[in-house]
């Protein structure tokens, strides 16, 4: 076990390095030129020139990764060309918003899901499951965005601005200046709507592919042994229907792993959060070359390292699989 | 002795499947509901009372009425005539990228299964790159390398980059049933009566491998349209003028506080259009491929 995590740690640089690699070529492949950008109308073609110098844009692009290679293995990701901030703080401080939001999403999504599925499957063919299915199979329609704006116009607007509907307020400890007013109950309103609207998508889905498994699931004989043996409903549908209905639900979640970072992009560019997901849509549109790669990094890591954690909770799940 | 009257030929999995699909209620609800998207995306010159782009200063922000039933944005643009128009962007966009990803990624799903060895690796090799970016990292950078733009270029534009992070879906799809089917005695059968590959392919694998491919396309169709949406409301989709929905309720949503509808209606229609084709590729599941369920 021990040997095969350590593998497949070993395994995540390649993939890593891969991606970045394709995002930087990809990036500077893009039309337009981020020192036109910086310079503005004070644009000069020497002094151009110079800026592309300085920011070793003139070298090709395999001497421009290596350089970005060597520095990163010294703990330096770079300076913003835009704001000259290196891009590690920059990252460091958005990191906390999107980590929080896509937590918290995944326990709406799992408050709503797992009851949903369990009371479908168990009552299958009622009107209860009908009511559950229905409402996944709109949960799964609706883009993340849509369910924002509806959110908005109920709870921002329709309830007179009981929540806000866009800015931020930081976690106690993970505010980036001095003067922005950190407290958990401001965190809160603000983080509510956010979640809800990329949880309920993942609600959806983890519903129907958690009602379909358990379906499977508590037909099975040790279901059926554990009724004979008179255990109560309970610990039957929660220990052992539910965790082996998780196996196939968790490998198809570790897939959608994708589309929640999607996801986070477009709900925090819906509610103005200052998190990872808007830096990096703003650092693409403006050619921020660095702030891309520190974006596609971090992306890239969080990918990686969540398609792991999947793997690895299939042996918490079903002790059965073992990895060599 | 005489030879037994052959057997009436049995209906196809495919037919069998079909008259199954006509039993789903939901499905039924499903495929209504997409045929009267097409419809609409056709007749969209018919069908919308004015030009989705021309601007009316004078009429702008109008509440719902009768000669604007959802009222007007902005620069006083028909929204109702907008939203038909964009039904047009959201169905060519979802259909043809998913067609698209097919055409590309079955052949190429199929070779590798059926040839193996470094050919296989070599295309599973690629598939496995586009898969390992997270999938809106690598459409976004696509649709900023290829600089959105207006009309039916721009639709393209995006069409392409959709496809592109939805071919390694089919490839792998493909190569598993392949797999599996390359192995069993009909194919035998015809590389021992010396039939050639590409026939082989073409005529007795690929029909066998029919029913997850029509399943997926399907339901990708939806989640193509969910991307464009999401591409759209990012900035990055087809530009206006061109009406597209993402885009609409985007650009309406800085004017929520007093004309909340103008969102609402982008919004629901990409609910509306993307529930069509899930309730239809869910019932096609049901009825095709019942082991998918």
């Amino acid at each position: 076990m021990r040997v095969y995590v350590l593998r497949r740690l070993l395994g995540i640089v390649p993939t890593v390095l891969m991606i970045t690699f394709v995002v930087f070529v990809m990036m500077r492949s893009v039309p337009g030129d981020p020192v036109v950008a910086l310079l503005g109308d004070a644009y000069d073609e020497q002094d151009a020139i110079k800026v592309r110098a300085s920011y070793g844009l003139d070298q090709p692009i395999l001497v421009q990764y290596a350089i970005w290679l060597g520095k990163l293995a010294r703990g330096d990701w770079g300076v913003s060309y835009m704001t000259g901030r290196p891009v590690l703080k920059d990252v460091l401080v958005r990191l906390p918003v999107t980590l929080e939001l896509i937590v918290l999403s995944m326990a709406v999504a799992l408050a709503i899901a797992v009851p949903a599925a369990i009371i479908g499957a168990l009552r299958q063919n009622t009107w209860a499951d009908y009511t559950a299915t229905t409402i996944a199979m709109i949960g799964v329609s609706i883009p993340e965005f849509f369910i924002g704006v509806l959110l908005l116009l109920v709870f921002s607007i329709g309830l007179g601005g009981l929540l806000p509907s866009s800015g931020w307020t930081y976690l106690p400890g993970t505010c980036p200046t001095m003067v922005c007013g950190a407290s958990l109950w401001g965190n809160a309103q603000h983080v509510l709507l956010p979640a809800i609207a990329l949880g309920v998508g993942r609600a959806a889905i983890l519903t129907r592919l958690l009602r379909a498994s358990m379906l499977e699931v508590i037909r099975t004989e040790y279901v059926t042994t554990a009724r004979a043996k008179g255990l109560s409903e309970r610990p039957v549908v929660l220990k052992h229907a539910l965790k082996n209905a998780l196996i196939p639900t968790v490998t198809v979640m570790g897939l959608q792993v994708g589309f929640l970072i999607g996801g986070a992009i477009v709900v925090e560019t819906l509610f103005a959060m200052p998190g990872l997901g808007t830096f990096g849509i703003d650092a693409i549109i403006a050619r921020d070359y660095q702030q891309v790669q520190g974006f596609a990094l971090l992306t890239a890591l969080a990918f990686v390292v969540m398609n792991l954690v999947v793997d690895l909770t299939y042996t918490f799940l079903d002790p059965r699989i073992r990895y060599a | 002795m005489a030879w037994p009257a052959p057997a009436e030929r049995s209906e196809s999995p495919l037919v069998q499947g079909l008259r199954r699909l006509r039993r789903s209620g939901t499905a039924l609800v499903g495929v209504v509901i997409v045929v009267l998207l097409v419809t609409v995306a056709i007749f969209a010159d018919v069908l919308a009372p004015q030009s989705p782009i021309a601007s009316d200063q004078a009429h702008t922000f109008a509440r719902p009425s009768w000669d604007h039933p959802l009222g007007t944005d902005q620069l006083g643009r028909d929204m109702l005539s907008r939203v038909i128009h964009g039904t047009r962007i959201s169905l060519l966009v979802g259909v043809s990228s998913v067609l698209l990803a097919l055409f590309v990624g079955v052949p190429f799903g199929m070779i590798a299964g059926f040839y193996g060895g470094r050919v296989d690796t070599l295309i599973m090799r690629v598939m496995d790159l586009i898969l390992a970016f997270p999938i809106y990292l690598l459409a976004i950078i696509l649709m900023v390398m290829f600089t959105p733009t207006a009309g039916l270029i721009g639709t393209m534009k995006v069409t392409g980059a959709i496809a592109i992070v939805r071919i390694p879906i089919y490839a792998r799809l493909v190569r598993g049933s392949v797999l599996s089917i390359k192995e069993k005695e009909y194919v035998e059968a015809c590389r021992a009566l010396g039939v050639r590959d590409p026939w082989i392919l073409f005529r007795h694998v690929l029909p066998n491998c029919l029913a997850p491919i029509i399943v997926t396309t399907t339901l990708g169709i939806a989640t193509s349209i969910i991307v464009e949406a999401t591409l759209s409301f990012l900035g990055l989709g087809t530009q206006p003028p061109t009406p597209s929905w993402g885009w609409d309720l985007k650009a309406n949503i800085s004017f929520i506080q007093a004309n909340a509808w103008l969102s609402l209606f982008p919004g629901l229609a990409i609910f509306v259009t993307v529930l069509g084709f899930n309730l239809f590729g869910d019932g096609l599941r049901d009825a095709l491929d019942p082991r998918l369920k």
